[in-house]
């Protein structure tokens, strides 16, 4: 039987463990927060919303709306250094979302057992204190890959509206060409905010979900950080 | 082949000496001519030859309608807008959009803006040093000069110290032994005829229209963002007229008006107070250089354009009339309809493409442009080394265009002799008046010179039609009306699901037409006939030779070794390959 | 051959006075962006430099970069010609033809080897042989090429040149290439824009002969001095985009109140060139002035990138289909919340199932 450090089916581990420790949780609602800012203002700056009349000096409705943007993109940026800077002090379930240990086997076999899960092949799921493999592989998908390709193209962007010599086009100046001109990283930009969506549909479904149909708790932890399990059969 | 002669009733001679002139340089794009030369270095054979392709009709396919010309004006530089007009044109014409008056208003001033820049710079820029010998200026007295300048013009800048200061400025460049674009030509050879005093004068005019050029395309600035290549829109014209409300300094208002007032004001000035004597100066030491006619005096096109008012396509309402003109008949100018599949049609036999059904000559509305790069048995050299091309075989990356199976030619004399044929008051006058001043019967017309001289006239026909334009303009907007665009079928859900259209200009080259073809909102087929595709057509399966082609035939070279004859005659018809290839 | 001279003789030789030589090097200065002190240092160099040989080839290309090129008013095109370079080939104004053209190319390879600009309008066509633009009977990849091999440095005009532009447009049936792409030894100067603004063409030519070195560039092989700001920020129409205040159909009550063009397609938020600076002919309009959004024609590949009148950039999709990130997206996220709800639809029967069974093996 493999041991992988996510899935155990060993009885004694069916007390309740302290999974995400407050950084990671605090993190978690700043991180949904800010994407849902992003989100409702990028796609504004995108769409803009009807003309306003009168004089432009006594409206500032995109100026706003850009500022939030940035704020927020600001805000989502630094929440996931120092996300980042937990996954090495904290706990080893902080490390989780960015670490697939896809060179143990058991983890791949909790991979498709998952789906096989999900897909309504198999009744019973596997009782899991960290995240299943398959959450885990979507948590680094749009967690970590797709939250830096957003704060590498917003900086970007960014920067275009900082200027040439920027910090900000010092460090993330070089996107651009790299991505085949502005107009485009725009695009990409705008396209991941879509791709991120669909992400938060998912997870949120998935964690109610969990809470309802599956045997260990799911919104719970990520609110108090305690992992519980409403059985103890392995 | 020897000797022979061709479907439209020229003689052709390949026997003799071959020269080659390639690059022909002063134009715009890439065009090699070949002829043959008797024993007394007459011209027996001609071959013109296309040299680039881009391949824009392909491109276009499955595009936007309403970005149409956007790609289309890239089509050329030169003659910037022409194909964009065309395109904006063909689309409304293909979604049934009526424009605003003012939106035709602005498009015409547009055009005969780009009339006068643009046969301005032919003048001076690319035709005139086939005529003006530069290093002869440099032995010019001034006083005479000034002298000669005075006699024919009221043109302010006419002092001998004048003349001095341009004399000198160019004594020194010459000096330098830098000698720039005027190295290695042709300087000195008897086919030149002017006089130095005359020869100072039109440089001096050389440098003062590259300076005044600018100035005319501001037209385009004001009204379409920039020159080359202003913006143009389906449904009317992008800028927005405000007058009298808030927000009118940033859109077409007083000022901008007034510059346009101004501008055309001093287009008129320099066109008839410098261009046009200049023109018949020069033309009155060429008077028996007869030589160039080819098809101008047989089969001349054009598709007519300046609507007095918007939409309305008819020969009375167009300041520029339509016809054509078979086998020099003047009394008889027939009716064009370009959308009649029998009377205009592409072949391809002696081109570099093919037809999936062989060489049959067919419509633009069911036009195809595939490329297929061939050359014929005959040839000198190898694929990537021509030395002689086979005008057996293919031999030119344009298509040849026919009107009822007839090569035919455009352009300002074109348009000017239908317009004479027509009984136009206006030209009449016009070609009257230069004929009694050099002395010259109505043929004579038929020729080089009398291409160069109806694009001069063509030029001053256009700065003052500018002002009639603006008159118009300024009495609709005084009226109350400001719109310029229709936006009602702005959004392809408005749409029919398949149609196809047809937009023509009179570009300064001649007649030109874009045929498009809309089907489920995109670009299902594009394709476009433009005035040096006709005038530097290559052969057709039936053997009819080109405009360019024809008027080299019968010129004697004073040295074959310099191309001087070719040149004046191929300037002429002010070729545009990037135009005639596409 | 005679002795070069220096553009400050060429200069006082046609009837300039050192005042207004002076006077053009400082405006020269001010054009470029440069501080007062700059002047002098431009008249130094013009006054001890000979002209600057300069050959011009032409491509694919429409000859719109050339015609840009004589619209320019600081310096005009006449001075610039005659006067601060020596244009020794450019086969849209030389009076020669033929071979006493091409006669000219190696005269320069031998006289100024190494020492001469290449200024390249338009692009070479690389399938077929190349024999989509044929010159002298030849591919004109092959005469790039060569002059290429002695030049100094390239000036590559327009988007032609620099991008590919039109003819590269899909599906780019010629394979016409940008220069850099085809020149891979020598310095490429990128002065994209179809065409580019002609002070820019020759605000860039100036400043190589003044100060006789390269013009620093950007990431992209840009000149810094003229495309390191986007329109959209030093556009006049800025402070409506602001404040939200859009045309939202051309020639509505916004588009004669000058408001932003950027619902109708405005690409100025993407487009790094200095029309909204140095504006064109003689600073007189620009594109969006004019009331039509920017087409952003000084970008790469810009034809490809959607509509000229959606800001949005339009994606293609697999099966030849466009649409734009938006319409993608939707449908993305719409596939989502269904295949959720479906799923939770299937897990509720699937748990009643369950249930049931339980239930049975239980009873
Ligand atoms: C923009 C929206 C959201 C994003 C991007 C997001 C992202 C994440 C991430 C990255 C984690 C993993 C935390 C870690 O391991 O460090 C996580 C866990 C979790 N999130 Fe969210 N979240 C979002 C919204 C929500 C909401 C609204 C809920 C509640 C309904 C929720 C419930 C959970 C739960 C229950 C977990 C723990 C999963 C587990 O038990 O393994 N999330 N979320
Ligand atoms: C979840 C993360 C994010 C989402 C969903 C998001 C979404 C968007 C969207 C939809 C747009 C409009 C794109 C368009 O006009 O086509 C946009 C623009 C932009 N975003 Fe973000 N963004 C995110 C993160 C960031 C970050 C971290 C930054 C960094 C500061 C940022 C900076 C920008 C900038 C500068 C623009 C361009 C604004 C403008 O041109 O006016 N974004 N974003
Ligand atoms: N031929 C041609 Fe054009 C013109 N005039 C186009 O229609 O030059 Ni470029
Ligand atoms: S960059 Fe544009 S303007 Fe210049 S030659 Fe190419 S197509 Fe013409
Ligand atoms: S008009 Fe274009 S460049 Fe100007 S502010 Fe609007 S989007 Fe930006
Ligand atoms: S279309 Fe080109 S000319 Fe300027 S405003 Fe846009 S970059
Ligand atoms: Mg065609």
């Amino acid at each position: 039987m493999s041991t992988t450090a996510a899935s155990v089916h060993d009885p004694k581990y069916q007390k309740a463990t302290y999974v995400f420790e407050a950084p990671v949780r605090i993190w978690h609602w700043l991180h949904a927060l800010s994407i849902g800012v992003l989100c409702v203002t990028g796609y504004f700056i995108a769409n803009p919303l009807p003309s306003l009349g009168g004089e432009a000096s006594s409206h500032f409705l995109m100026g706003y709306l850009r500022m939030i943007h940035f704020i927020a993109g600001y805000v989502f940026a630094i929440a996931f250094l120092v996300r980042i800077y937990w996954a090495f002090v904290g706990n080893k379930y902080s490390r989780e979302l960015f670490v697939l240990p896809f060179w143990k086997g058991g983890w791949w076999k909790d991979l498709f057992h998952e789906i096989k899960y999900y897909a309504f092949l198999t009744r019973k799921s596997h009782k899991i204190m960290g995240h299943n493999p398959l959450a885990q592989t979507a948590m680094w998908l749009f967690n970590v890959l797709l939250t830096l390709f957003l704060i590498f193209t917003g900086f970007a962007l960014y920067a275009e509206g900082l200027g040439e010599g920027s910090w900000a086009d010092t460090w993330f100046g070089w996107v651009i060409p790299a991505l085949d001109g502005s107009q485009n990283t725009k695009m990409l930009h705008l396209l991941s905010m879509w791709v991120m969506l669909v992400f938060v549909v998912i997870h949120i479904y998935m964690a109610i979900r969990a809470d309802i149909m599956d045997r260990e708790s799911s919104v719970s932890t990520i609110m108090g950080g305690w992992r519980t399990f409403k059985d103890d059969q392995p | 082949m020897a000797s022979t002669v061709t479907a439209n009733g020229f003689s052709l001679d390949d026997s003799g000496q071959r020269v080659v002139v390639d690059p022909i340089c002063r134009i715009e794009g890439h065009l090699r001519i070949e002829v043959n030369l008797d024993e007394s270095n007459t011209i027996r054979n001609a071959v013109s030859s296309g040299t680039m392709w881009r391949g824009l009709e392909v491109i276009l396919k499955g595009r936007d309608p309403r970005d149409a010309w956007a790609f289309v004006e890239r089509i050329c530089g030169v003659c910037t807008g022409v194909h964009a007009l065309a395109s904006v044109r063909t689309v409304e014409d293909a979604l049934g959009i009526q424009i605003p008056a003012n939106a035709n208003h602005i498009r015409n001033l547009m055009m005969l803006a780009q009339y006068t820049q643009d046969h301005l710079v032919h003048f001076y820029h690319l035709h005139a040093l086939d005529w003006v010998d530069v290093v002869s200026a440099l032995s010019a007295d001034p006083a005479a000069t000034s002298g000669l300048q005075q006699s024919i013009s009221k043109w302010p800048k006419s002092s001998p110290g004048y003349f001095r200061d341009v004399q000198n400025r160019l004594k020194r460049f010459v000096e330098s032994g830098q000698l720039g674009p005027f190295a290695n030509a042709y300087w000195g050879s008897p086919a030149y005829k002017l006089p130095p005093e005359a020869n100072l004068m039109a440089v001096t005019h050389y440098l003062e229209a590259l300076d005044f050029q600018k100035d005319i395309v501001k037209i385009h600035t004001i009204f379409g963002g920039r020159n080359p290549h202003p913006n143009w829109l389906v449904g009317g014209m992008p800028c927005s007229i405000n007058v009298d409300q808030t927000g009118s300094t940033g859109t077409v208002g007083m000022v901008w008006l007034n510059m346009v007032s101004d501008i055309i004001n001093k287009s008129i000035d320099f066109v008839d107070q410098v261009y046009i004597p200049d023109l018949k100066a020069i033309a009155s030491f060429y008077k028996d250089w007869g030589y160039g006619g080819g098809l101008a005096g047989k089969n001349m096109l054009a598709y007519g354009d300046f609507p007095i008012n918007a939409n309305d396509w008819s020969n009375d309402n167009l300041m520029m009339p339509a016809g054509a003109i078979i086998n020099g008949d003047l009394s008889q100018v027939y009716e064009v309809d370009v959308r009649d599949p029998e009377q205009i049609q592409e072949f391809i036999d002696h081109s570099w493409y093919k037809y999936a059904d062989g060489s049959r000559g067919l419509h633009p509305w069911d036009g195809e442009t595939e490329p297929n790069f061939e050359l014929g048995p005959n040839l000198k050299g190898t694929r990537t080394n021509i030395e002689q091309m086979d005008e057996g075989g293919k031999y030119s990356w344009l298509k040849a265009p026919r009107w009822r199976g007839h090569a035919m030619e455009v352009g300002p004399l074109s348009r000017y002799v239908i317009g004479y044929a027509s009984g136009r008051e206006d030209i009449k006058e016009q070609v009257d008046g230069i004929l009694t001043d050099l002395g010259l019967p109505i043929t004579a017309l038929f020729s080089t010179l009398g291409r160069t001289a109806a694009r001069g006239l063509e030029c001053s026909w256009a700065a003052h039609k500018m002002r009639t334009v603006f008159d118009a303009m300024m009495a609709n907007i005084k009226a109350g009306d400001t719109s310029t665009a229709n936006m009602e079928m702005w959004e392809p859900s408005t749409w029919p699901a398949d149609v196809k259209g047809v937009g023509m200009v009179e570009a300064p080259r001649g007649a030109l037409g874009h045929w498009c073809h809309i089907k489920d909102t995109k670009l299902a087929n594009y394709q476009a006939i433009v005035p040096s595709t006709w005038n530097a057509s290559p052969r057709d399966g039936a053997g009819n030779i080109g405009a360019y082609e024809a008027s080299l035939l019968g010129t004697p070279m004073a040295n074959p070794e310099q191309p001087l004859e070719i040149l004046r005659t191929i300037h002429s018809f002010d070729p545009c390959l990037a135009c005639a290839s596409h | 051959m005679a002795v070069q001279e220096t553009f400050y003789e060429v200069m006082r030789k046609h009837g300039i006075t050192r005042r207004s030589f002076l006077k053009f090097c400082s405006l020269t200065a001010a054009g470029l962006g440069l501080g007062p002190g700059y002047s002098g240092k431009i008249a130094h160099a013009l006054e001890t430099k000979p002209r600057t040989p300069v050959i011009w080839l032409h491509g694919l290309e429409c000859t719109c970069c050339t015609e840009s090129f004589i619209r320019s008013g600081h310096p005009l095109a006449s001075d610039a010609i005659l006067s601060m370079i020596s244009l020794d080939y450019d086969d849209t104004i030389m009076a020669a033809a033929g071979h006493q053209a091409e006669e000219i190319l190696e005269q320069t390879i031998e006289k100024y080897d190494g020492q001469y600009i290449l200024a390249c309008e338009g692009n070479p066509p690389l399938n077929e042989d190349g024999m989509y633009c044929i010159q002298g009977g030849k591919p004109y990849v092959e005469k790039l090429k060569h002059m290429a091999d002695h030049c100094k440095a390239i000036i590559a005009w327009g988007s032609c040149a620099s991008w590919g532009c039109v003819q590269a447009a899909r599906p780019n049936p010629t394979r016409a290439t940008p220069i850099h792409k085809v020149i891979l030894d020598k310095p490429v100067i990128k002065v994209p824009g179809c065409p580019p603004i002609a002070e820019v063409m020759t605000g860039v030519i100036t400043y190589m002969v003044a100060f006789d070195r390269l013009p620093p560039l950007d990431r992209q092989g840009r000149p810094k001095m003229f495309y390191s700001q986007r329109l959209h920020d030093k556009c006049y129409r800025r402070p409506h985009f602001d404040a939200g205040q859009f045309v939202e159909r051309f020639d509505d009550e916004g588009a004669r109140k000058g408001y932003c063009l950027y619902k109708v397609g405005c690409k100025g938020p993407t487009t790094y060139n200095a029309c909204s600076t140095i504006e064109w002919n003689d600073g007189l309009s620009w594109p969006v002035k004019s009331g039509h959004g920017c087409l952003g024609c000084a970008e790469d590949d810009f034809w490809d990138k959607g509509s000229f009148y959606s800001a949005v950039t339009n994606l293609k999709v697999p099966g030849g289909a466009e649409s734009t990130a938006d319409e993608i997206g939707v449908v993305l996220a719409g596939a989502a919340a269904i295949g959720v709800a479906a799923h939770a639809a299937a897990s509720v029967v699937s748990h009643m199932t369950n249930k049931d069974r339980k239930e049975m093996n239980n009873g």
